[in-house]
């Protein structure tokens, strides 16, 4: 069993995560066409090489993203969500929706 | 004649301790510490078993409890190792894989069909016609069975546990027990592992010199000081059953699986002797050099009045010494190579007289009475080939003693590589994780002492790496002394019969036929002639089976390469992985309540929850009398399993418009609101409403199913929004009733006195904090039943007490409990979908008619762009309600297909009978062309039998909501 | 409200086990089960129900400085447990979240102060004694119990006093906290109180191997005492 090292709790056995998914930012909803929205929702990147992932820390529910490499199944670090996400976050508004 | 040899030999059997038992009902006596195999042998039975497919008489062969030739039938389990198996008191072995009796079996006249049993038989034979497969399969299946399985025996307990070791020594051999020394350092827990009984390894039975002591000295020595050291565990009887990721190590002793994290992982695994491949080497008296060398010393047997040994290396010597020393006659040493090497032992042996000829091979063994009597022995003319030459010799015993193969198993689970080189026959190992080691006869050390050395210089290597020791790194142990292995010990019969794999009675023809067949591939040979997929999984094949391929195809033993070994290495008892597992069990705090009410329980996920009260053999009576009595009086349901998740801060409600489809912001304080949940593909995944107790507080329910995924997720959200709130699951805090029905009210109002009850003040989706007989309580209105309802959220300890009151205050009104089974009626005569049930993986909310759930005017929403995609197009599918108007027509079951012609159009999701309505009622997808109320469709009800049913605008029951909002 | 006296969702497993209760604030908890062997029972190895003990949490950006503001002393970094004067034991779960658990003997003062008062600014109450049971394991051989049932290594050497874990235990989601009785080692065990029952009965299955079974708190109590 691999083992996950939680920035919050520390290494721990992979059953005790959830798996999260890749970690993409969200493009903007109202600059983007369909095409480009289904490739962000639909499609995954599925890459051979390191990737970032989300994964959720079971029993704490704490969520952070880790670098993993996919072809070798080494985690390369794990780090906190914050580090990415330091603002709130305001949605876009079309002012002529109406 | 008993073959039982004086002290000292015999080091695992205690003489004072005899012990009965019997085999194929005849009645034996051992010692303790006898393995069943050990303890037969003593009484000069060898023969054991009979092969899988020809039916061929089988003993004893590595002593080790590597090979299937020793798999026997005990009460409580079948396919046990007999030389591995200790003897107990009035235990009862049989043999298995016979028709009559194990001397005489019918079955064996098998063999003579061999040349019908062609490599890959069954994948010719069956293939076609269709159908062959299933005719055959019964009889082949007795003939080629293992084992058989008592179904009467009550299942022992097995059960799991976690350990935690800086280093794991897995092999107690001399690298082991050297490795594990070196590594207990201060500080470094250091576990030592070995499915043998006893540490030591060959150190116990194998002979390092010419005089027969240092074996044991050596032992002795390093057995002192690992008692001595505190910070070495052992573990004896416990076999290593596989690598796994981050050094994880599944360990199997007895009846317990130990799970076992290493931050350092030193192999010494050693080495597994090989078979010489020759005309009836399977025979009973056949039998690896080093398993005549455990029986002696390990058990005191003698394995044989009068010996012959084949050998391709000095070990055959040594071994010839052990067996002269038991007095066993050794009437020839059949040396493969041309030229042996001289070492001390040869010398002793050339000095005691014992025959050697160099230069032959045995061509092939004779048997009498199931057992070996005899070989043919004559000269190698080249490689693989002998002379005509041939020279009879009568024996009881053959020792083989050709080579080895590393036990490579857990090095190439962790991504190790095995090489092989032609010219030397030697094996290299490479490629090990960083955690890992890789010390002794398993890396090809032969010489004693390199073996000990390389010990030393992997632990070392391990306890630097985990900050113990900052220990200067020996050089590399250099591969010194003449490799054990002969390059080809393999010697093709006229006959046949020269056994490469014994688990699945392959020969060199089968072997080599499979590449003429087309398969010239190491893997394609495996899968093809089942070489190496037995019990042994090519412990004594993968070896000669490969230098078969290589051979047949023109090419290298080291560009054919061996199979890959998979876990686990040993055969597991399905208790191991099946033994004590969790499975966590949820109870309301009114559990009981319903238990006593006499509710047949069912377990929804982990919740148990009551399916209704009242007798199993009348459930469609109990649940019609609780729906009737929900629409007329009043019910009362546990709901403590829903899911419930405050939002809280001042962006609660910004939270709330972000997650959920529905609009917040402008939510009352003091109401309601439904919450749809979609994902970012526009899928409904869950539902709930929202409870607005403040500006700054929302209350939100969930599914029980799928709350903890909406915490889970509602969290992920947020560590991307970073609003100004925070998320609690406290859906256990709480356990909660849904009172309804017609008299919810007059119930409620004796006990609820701090709320105003009356319809204007607390109307339909309103929410309320007050006291309910008492207790601090959260109330909504809510209509899922579709009667006038409150839910009642209190503290969970308090839900047996608010249970108790609510059923007490509401006698006059008929209160009577309802289970799941009740509301899910209940809620589809109001129409009210289930998510998970109602919806699957692909339902958009337009397709299930709630459209009217999301909100255009917010700047976003999870699922909302996709959601907008979605609706711009023409939805594939409508979830409506049906009405079954024939009382005689089998009623429609969830998942049954709806059909238009023979072709698929939808299926039913939910049907039930509706007392109210007095009819079957459901809700199915269908094409949307057929969504129409007053559409007809068809349904493929249970025995194939098509069903008319009758579109009809959802609700069926109470369409103008009167009654909800009473 | 109700004057009922607070039982433990487990209170018919103790029942059925002959337990004898005692009132403690306004809580009943199993003082014993009838032997004279049980403050030997745990310092080998025992099973205790603390669920009817009072506990709270705070929750939010704001909470552990609300909660120094009202004289509660947060452990260092998250995943410690920090003793406070009353008694009581303050877990800090994360950076914003800590877990107040009460003494038995006296009663912790602190936690129903801090619960009867208005909160500050960005700090959450949770319902901690509701959401969660509460059992201790006390004894030498707590450790290589939880082996069984738990895949982070407690063994005492490694997993300190007031060290924290969450974690899995029997594969249920569970706070497990080392504070220790005096000089017996003692793991509190919290989790979903739903599950109570089953977390108990596994947790007796798994000490059966060891002899370890149930005990009430009046040798908790001694054992403390000891110290």
């Amino acid at each position: 069993m691999k083992l996950l090292t939680c920035p919050l709790n520390g290494p721990r056995n992979i059953s005790e995560f959830t798996y999260g998914g890749e970690f993409h930012l969200m493009p903007d909803q109202n600059k983007t066409d369909a095409r480009q929205w289904a490739e962000y929702v639909f499609f995954h990147d599925n890459a051979a090489g390191v990737v970032t992932e989300w994964w959720c820390h079971t029993a704490s529910t704490f969520w952070f993203l880790a670098e993993r490499n996919t072809i070798t199944d080494q985690v390369i670090r794990t780090f906190e969500a914050s580090e990415v996400f330091s603002q709130r976050k305001a949605f876009s508004v079309i002012e002529d929706q109406a | 004649m008993n073959q039982r040899l004086a002290k000292p030999y015999g080091s695992l059997i205690n003489r004072d301790q005899p012990i009965k038992f019997s085999f194929e009902g005849t009645a034996y006596q051992g010692f303790l510490g006898d393995s069943i195999a050990s303890a037969l042998a003593a009484n000069n039975q060898w023969l054991l078993s009979r092969s899988f497919k020809y039916h061929r008489p089988r003993g004893t062969l590595t002593m080790a409890g590597q090979d299937a030739n020793t798999m026997i039938q005990l009460q409580s389990n079948p396919n046990a190792l007999a030389d591995r198996e200790l003897i107990s008191e009035n235990l009862r072995v049989m043999a298995q894989n016979y028709s009559g009796s194990l001397k005489r079996d019918r079955g064996a006249l098998l063999g003579l069909f061999s040349r019908f049993l062609p490599v890959g038989f069954y994948y010719k034979a069956f293939f076609k016609p269709r159908g062959m497969w299933e005719k055959w399969a019964p009889l082949i299946r007795k003939k080629a069975g293992l084992g058989v399985i008592n179904q009467q025996l009550e299942p022992d307990y097995y059960d799991k546990q976690y350990k935690f070791f800086d280093v794991v020594v897995v092999g107690a051999g001399p690298a082991g027990l050297q490795a594990a020394l070196t590594a207990a350092v201060d500080g470094c827990e250091v576990l030592l592992v070995d499915e043998n009984p006893t540490l030591g390894g060959s150190l116990n039975y194998a002979r390092f010199d010419a005089e027969g002591l240092r074996g044991q000295q050596l032992r002795d020595q390093l057995l002192q000081q690992i008692d001595a050291n505190n910070n070495i565990t052992s573990m004896t009887d416990a076999v290593c059953n596989a690598w796994f990721a981050d050094n994880w190590l599944p360990i199997i002793r007895g009846k317990r699986l130990y799970k076992v994290r290493a931050k350092q992982v030193i192999l010494c695994t050693g080495a597994l002797e090989q078979q010489a491949v020759f005309h009836n080497n399977d025979l009973p008296g056949v039998m690896m050099s080093s398993a005549a060398q455990r029986l002696i010393h390990l058990y005191g047997i003698r394995p044989g009045s009068a010996a012959v040994i084949v050998t391709g290396n000095n070990d055959g010597y040594a071994n010839a010494l052990d067996l002269l020393d038991a007095g066993v006659q050794v009437k020839a040493i059949v040396d493969l190579r041309d030229t042996p090497t001289q070492d001390a032992i040869s010398k002793a042996i050339a000095a005691r007289g014992v025959r050697i000829l160099t230069g032959h091979a045995v061509f092939a063994a004779q048997k009498t009475n199931n057992h070996l009597s005899g070989v043919d022995i004559r000269p190698i003319t080249s490689t693989g080939i002998c002379g005509p030459q041939s020279e009879s010799i009568s024996c009881d015993l053959l020792c083989m003693a050709v080579g080895y193969t590393p036990t490579y198993q857990l090095v190439c689970q962790a991504g190790g590589q095995l090489s092989y080189d032609d010219s030397s026959a030697m094996f290299t190992l490479t490629n090990c994780p960083e955690a890992m080691q890789v010390a002794g006869s398993v890396n090809s050390h032969w010489d004693l002492d390199a073996c000990l050395a390389e010990a030393s210089r992997a632990a070392i290597l391990a306890t630097n790496a985990l900050g113990f020791t900052e220990t200067t790194i020996p050089e590399i142990i250099a591969k010194t002394g003449v490799s054990p292995n002969h390059p080809w010990p393999i010697f093709p019969h006229p006959s046949g019969k020269e056994f490469v794999d014994f688990d699945e009675d392959l020969t060199i023809a089968d072997i080599i036929n499979a590449t003429r067949d087309g398969y010239e591939h190491i893997q394609l040979v495996k899968r093809y002639s089942t070489c190496g997929m037995g019990p042994s999984q090519g412990r004594h094949s993968a070896l000669a089976a490969a230098r078969l391929v290589a051979a047949a195809t023109k090419r290298t033993v080291a560009q054919t390469g061996v199979t890959t070994a998979r876990p686990p290495f040993a055969p597991e008892q399905l208790g191991h992985s099946a033994g004590r597992s969790f499975y966590p069990a949820r109870r309301s705090n009114m559990h009981y309540r319903h238990v006593e009410a006499g509710a047949q329980m069912l377990q929804a996920g982990e919740w148990y929850r009551p399916a209704f009260y009242g007798s199993a053999n009348d459930r469609e009576a109990c649940i019609n009398n609780e729906v009737v009595n929900v629409r007329n009086n009043v019910g009362l349901v546990d709901v403590s399993t829903l899911g419930g998740i405050e939002v809280r801060g001042k962006d609660a409600g910004e939270f709330l418009n972000r997650f959920y489809t529905f609009a917040f912001l402008k939510q009352p304080v003091g109401r309601a609101r439904y919450a749809l949940l979609t994902n970012e593909a526009g899928v409904v995944i869950d539902d709930g409403v929202a409870c607005r107790f403040s500006d700054n507080h929302y209350y939100v329910t969930a599914t029980t199913g799928g709350v903890d995924r909406v915490y889970q997720s509602m969290l992920k959200w947020n560590a991307q929004w970073r609003l100004d709130i925070d998320i609690a699951n406290v859906t256990s805090a709480y356990c909660g009733v849904n009172i309804a029905g017609p008299k919810a009210r007059d119930v409620l109002i004796k006990l609820c006195l701090d709320i105003d009850l009356s319809a204007e003040a607390f109307p339909y989706m309103g929410v309320r904090e007050g006291t309910v007989a008492g207790i601090p309580a959260r109330v909504i209105r809510v209509g899922f039943v579709g009667e006038l309802g409150y839910e009642i959220h209190v503290p969970q300890h308090y839900g047996e007490a608010l249970w108790d009151a609510l059923i007490t205050a509401g006698q006059d009104q008929g209160i009577q409990p309802f289970g799941v089974e009740a509301q899910r009626v209940l809620r589809l005569e109001k129409g009210h979908i289930i998510i998970g049930q109602d919806t699957d993986a692909m339902s958009n909310p337009m397709e299930i008619q709630m459209g009217w759930a999301i909100s255009r005017k917010k700047p976003f929403f999870v699922g909302g762009r996709t959601i907008a995609e979605l609706q711009k197009k023409t939805p594939l599918r409508s979830l409506v309600g049906f009405v079954v108007d024939d009382l005689s027509a089998p009623i429609p079951l969830e998942s049954h297909l709806v059909l238009q012609g023979e072709q698929m159009s939808g299926r039913v999701t939910s049907c039930n009978y509706s007392p109210t309505l007095g009819k079957p009622i459901g809700m199915a997808y269908v094409d949307p062309l057929s969504a129409q109320a007053g559409s007809k469709i068809t349904i493929k009800s249970s025995g194939g039998v098509r069903v008319t049913a009758e579109v009809v605008a959802l609700p069926f029951y109470d369409p103008n909501t009167l009654r909800q909002e009473l | 409200m109700t004057t009922l006296l607070r039982r433990s969702q487990l209170s018919r497993r103790h029942i059925a086990l002959g337990a004898e209760f005692e009132q403690i604030g306004d809580t009943l908890l199993v003082s014993n089960y009838g032997s004279s062997e049980e403050i030997a029972q745990a310092k080998s190895l025992a099973l205790i129900d603390l669920s009817t003990l009072p506990r709270t949490g705070f929750k939010g950006a704001g909470a552990t400085t609300w909660a120094t503001s009202q004289g509660v002393k947060i452990p260092e970094r998250p995943n410690l447990a920090l003793l406070q004067k009353d008694q009581s034991l303050v877990v800090r779960l994360s950076y914003h979240e800590l877990l107040i658990l009460s003494n038995i003997d006296p009663l912790s003062t602190q936690i129903e102060r801090l619960d009867s008062m208005a909160v500050g600014p960005q700090t959450y109450t949770l319902p901690r004694a509701d959401s969660h049971c509460w059992l201790a394991v006390t004894g030498s051989q707590a450790a290589e119990m939880f082996s069984k049932v738990c895949g982070v290594d407690l063994r005492p050497h490694k997993f300190a006093n007031n060290a924290v874990a969450q974690t899995s235990v029997a594969k249920a989601s569970a706070i497990v906290v080392r504070h220790d009785l005096g000089t017996t080692h003692c793991f509190y065990v919290l989790t979903d109180v739903s599950a109570a029952e089953f977390l108990w009965d596994c947790l007796i299955d798994a000490m059966l191997e060891y002899d370890g079974g149930p005990v009430g708190v009046a040798s908790m109590r001694e054992l403390a005492a000891e110290g």
